[in-house]
């Protein structure tokens, strides 16, 4: 069942892909938003859509970190840093912890702007750094704020973390226990998200980093200031992660510093890499996909293996090996994704032109 | 009215001294040649005028602006632009779109215009496409708008980078051996483009090795060898002038 | 002033196996500019080979006398022998055909290498850790205040003689050559003779044997092994790599020690669990502030 979905999805944004003509591609995407809002009247359960409201929540964060990675070529591995910001926002404002109570409306704006200023704080002395370092050092960010909110133990619950958080309301309906609403608010934030890429995508800012992606230099030359491009990038990417993480934490009711390690940010730049980077429609297949495999496919195959051969194989400890598969699979023999960018296509293809005197 | 004044520049890379004691002025609207053996330190004087490298001692003025301390982009504010001695084009973007990052500094379009596509960013994205394709045209290769930098040929590349530097309606233009590679059908429609550049009303500096285009073209030329001004003038002056001679026969006097 | 003593003791130690791998990510970044992820895990593999062989050899009770002697010897050189034929297979399937593909790329596939890894060993030897066969017996010495372990001169020893190898092997030997000029310029280098590919391979071979030395004395300093304990000792000797100036060789070994004594301090003075914030700290602000490290020199980049 969960599959129907997933595949009716990617096929459409394969659709939207491989057609040309925008009107048809309009088509294609509002038919598909208007069957993900309605098919759950008749088709489906609140466990098919836990699970989807979980896809979408990545589908956000890969889109995130698609504006870093792919329009901005900045390799950031610390990007669940700014999940983790988004997550302990809503975890410490809305729970007993300090026995405040903002409403979740509220703190989805309140984290996608501390995110955005965190990741503002990490980019300005950084952003100089080139390549691999600017991955590294983003790494280090990734590791220290899971382990400063677990030492926080006064403050954010140690490594327990926080529990029984708010549940949210909507017009005073409270969400009860239902994941709906998490599903339908996912879905909302998707398409804003997909609008905000394109827009980014076409504008006089998307056309900067796409030049600093290119040729750093060049880019100075025409006169872009360069680390205020991509302070942008990283804030903005970092607010979409914020945004994930208020909706990550309301649906678990529950904040803990273990959900945000390295891991995770290798998961959503794995999406990336699988879908293709930098290109919008590849990233919502490639975080699809895996989020299908992860938490539907890889279970159900599992307890197949356990019934079928009367075993108890944990097939959950293979989610390292599928990620780290991914990146070198992709990375050797299709460096483009599955669904490509065809800028990026011809960059991983033609790359390793020395770099030229001027 | 003078546009550029280069004072005794010195630019060094530890025991190589690349630009030596250079003083230069060029006057608004010309086209100006930079002549010289290879390495005697006219691109360097390029990467000074740009900020991509300090230097070491002298004054560097455009339009009456010391250039000392400003970043690359500061000085592309001031209205200077330029083309690389090997091409940096953005090689895996379109054409046009080369040469609307051209445009950045004439658009006004902030972040939140770019994040929910604005009236005022989409009034400036059309403005700025048409525009971008006129230029094409304007230095003649109207048509591979939406085709890769990197896939066209090389010639073709080099107005791109061209047009992209005109993007920015610079008021003084820097071209590297913009003739470099070039066939000489291709040279003669550079000299052409490179007059038709110059009657906007933008001053030209050359780098140039073909003889013939720069005496053609340049109203006043320097020549540089290792690093120092052996000669300034007319194109007849160099032409005569012993140290030049000198220079590029390399035989003692 | 006893437990002053007993930290850097410990630091040093700590220093002693980080800068061991440290140096494995600074040779490969000297000569191919691409930061290993996978090399924290071959160092994880060197524990466990290690631990599985000595696990045997206890098993067939040879361990005593003699036999002790043999057994760590073995358990020794076949954690070098398997290190450096994995990372040499690593470079040879994942990172070869990269060599020409823009930076991330192999950046990116080292960090799936890892990931394989890591996820690999965990099915091999499970996710809990596993104790580390106690070989080296471990009395305590008093030398003035300082009271310091048998164990802990083995390891840093063992650490400085392999490091004292490497260095007269990278100057003076022919391979050592090689390596330095494949460093400096890889077409250069080619041009007067050299055999690139070759020169690569044996970089990735000794770079996995050090990482298998640094396993061994890792296991018998930590007493344990751990599927994810590459990880974070890789990041940690990264960082040293780093803060020594990467691509510089006596930087690893001064960024390592350096390393191990920030950790054992800020072990003392604010806690345990705040050293990763500590030593990632550092590496943020190296990086940003002396991207060079200590002892790199810093080129200005050629336009
Ligand atoms: N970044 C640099 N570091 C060291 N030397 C440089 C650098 N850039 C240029 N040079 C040297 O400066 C001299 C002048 O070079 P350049 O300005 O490129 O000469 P050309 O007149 O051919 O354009 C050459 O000897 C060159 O090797
Ligand atoms: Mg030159």
């Amino acid at each position: 069942m969960i599959y129907a979905y997933a595949f009716v999805a990617i096929a459409a944004c394969v659709g939207i892909e491989r057609f040309h003509d925008r009107r048809v591609k309009i088509a294609i995407a509002l038919a598909l938003a208007a069957f993900l809002a309605i098919a759950p009247r008749f088709y489906g359960n609140e466990a098919v859509f836990s699970v989807l409201a979980d896809a979408a929540v990545y589908v956000m964060l890969a889109l995130g970190l698609n504006i870093v990675v792919g329009f901005a070529g900045l390799l950031d591995l610390g990007y669940a840093a700014f999940f983790a910001i988004g997550a302990y926002t809503y975890g410490m404002l809305a729970s007993p912890q300090f026995g405040l109570h903002l409403p979740f409306w509220v703190l989805l704006f309140l984290a996608a702007a501390l995110a955005a200023l965190f990741g503002a704080l990490l980019g300005a002395p950084t952003l100089r750094l080139h390549g691999d370092y600017l991955a590294i050092v983003t790494l280090g960010f990734g590791e220290i704020v899971p382990q400063i909110f677990q030492n926080l133990t006064k403050y954010t619950g140690g490594p327990n973390g926080i529990a029984a958080l708010d549940v949210p309301t909507f017009f005073g309906h409270s969400f009860g226990a239902s994941v709906m609403p998490y599903y339908y608010i996912a879905l909302v934030g998707i398409v804003f998200a997909l609008w905000i890429s394109r827009n980014l995508r076409e504008s006089r800012l998307g056309r900067a980093w796409m030049a600093i992606r290119e040729d750093e230099l060049a880019a100075k030359h025409a006169g872009i200031d360069v680390l205020r491009s991509k302070l942008a990038a990283f804030a903005i990417g970092a607010s979409f992660s914020g945004i994930g993480g208020v909706l990550f934490a309301a649906k678990l009711a529950l904040v803990s510093p273990d959900l945000f390690g390295f891991q995770v940010s290798v998961l959503i730049v794995s999406m990336l890499v699988l879908g293709g980077m930098g290109n919008i429609v590849g990233v919502v297949v490639g975080s699809l996909l895996l989020t299908i495999v992860n938490s539907a496919l890889l279970p159900q195959i599992n307890s197949l293996v356990d019934s079928t051969f009367h075993t108890t194989v944990d097939l959950s400890n293979i989610h390292f090996l599928i990620y780290g598969a991914i990146l070198v699979g992709i990375m050797l023999f299709r460096p483009e994704g599955l669904l490509p960018n065809k800028e990026r296509r011809a960059e991983l293809h033609h790359a390793g032109e020395p770099e030229a005197e001027a | 009215m003078s546009i550029l004044d280069l004072v005794q520049v010195t630019k060094r890379f530890g025991a190589l001294t690349a630009v030596s004691n250079v003083t230069v002025t060029v006057e608004e609207g010309a086209i100006f040649g930079i002549i010289g053996p290879n390495g005697a330190g006219k691109s360097t004087l390029f990467n000074l005028l740009t900020a991509i490298y300090r230097f070491d001692e002298g004054s560097i003025a455009i339009g009456g602006t010391s250039i000392a301390g400003l970043t690359t982009q500061r000085i592309a504010k001031l209205g200077v632009a330029r083309t690389f001695q090997n091409l940096r084009l953005f090689g895996n973007a379109s054409a046009l779109a080369n040469v609307m990052v051209g445009e950045h500094l004439l658009l006004r379009a902030n972040v939140v215009d770019s994040l929910l596509d604005t009236a005022r960013e989409r009034r400036e994205r059309a403005e700025a496409e048409r525009r971008a394709r006129e230029l094409l045209r304007f230095v003649g290769i109207a048509g591979v708008d939406e085709q890769f930098a990197r896939n066209l040929p090389y010639g073709t590349q080099r107005r791109l980078e061209i047009a992209r530097a005109l993007a920015a309606r610079p008021r003084l233009l820097l071209l590297d051996e913009p003739a470099a590679g070039l066939n000489p059908s291709e040279k003669r429609d550079l000299l052409t483009l490179i007059r038709a550049i110059r009657d906007t009303g933008a001053t030209v500096l050359l780098i140039e090795h073909d003889m013939g285009l720069v005496m053609n073209l340049c109203e006043r030329i320097a020549v540089l060898d290792y690093g120092v001004k052996i000669a300034e003038g007319a194109p007849s002056e160099i032409r005569e002038h012993p140290r030049v001679i000198e220079a590029y026969l390399g035989a003692p006097a | 002033m006893h437990e002053f003593l007993a930290q850097l003791a410990n630091g040093v130690e700590l220093g002693a196996i980080y800068a061991l791998i440290a140096l494995g990510y600074t040779l490969v970044y000297g000569i191919l500019e691409l930061i290993n992820f996978a090399h924290g895990d071959v160092y994880t593999f060197g524990s466990f080979t290690a631990l599985v062989v000595l696990v045997a050899l206890r098993a067939a009770n040879v361990l005593h006398g003699a036999g002790l002697i043999l057994g760590i010897v073995a358990a020794l050189v076949v954690a070098i022998l398997a290190c450096a034929l994995l990372n040499a297979g690593i470079e040879r399937l994942a990172y070869r055909r990269l060599r020409k593909a823009p930076r991330l790329a192999p950046l990116i596939t080292a960090i799936g290498v890892s990931f394989m890894l890591e996820n690999l060993i965990e099915l091999w030897q499970g996710s809990a850790p596993v104790p580390f066969p106690n070989v080296i017996p471990n009395p305590e010495l008093e030398i003035g205040a300082l009271q310091i372990g048998v164990q802990q001169i083995v390891v840093v020893a063992l650490a400085v003689v392999t490091m004292i190898a490497l260095h007269y092997f990278v100057q003076r030997s022919r391979l050592g050559k090689a390596m330095r000029a494949v460093a400096q310029d890889r077409d250069a280098a080619a041009l007067v003779g050299i055999d690139v590919d070759r020169t690569i391979a044996v970089t990735f071979l000794i770079a996995g044997a050090l990482a298998g030395v640094a396993g061994f004395v890792g296991g018998v300093s930590f007493g344990s092994a751990w599927f994810l304990n590459g990880f974070g000792a890789g990041l940690r000797a990264f960082t040293a790599a780093v803060l020594g100036g990467i691509g510089n060789i006596a930087g690893a070994m001064l960024g390592g020690f350096l390393i191990g004594l920030l950790e054992s301090f800020s072990t003392w003075f604010i806690g345990g669990q705040w050293s990763n914030v500590a030593v990632f700290s550092v590496l943020i602000l190296v990086l940003v502030f002396r991207p060079s490290g200590l002892l790199g020199e810093s080129l200005p980049e050629k336009v």
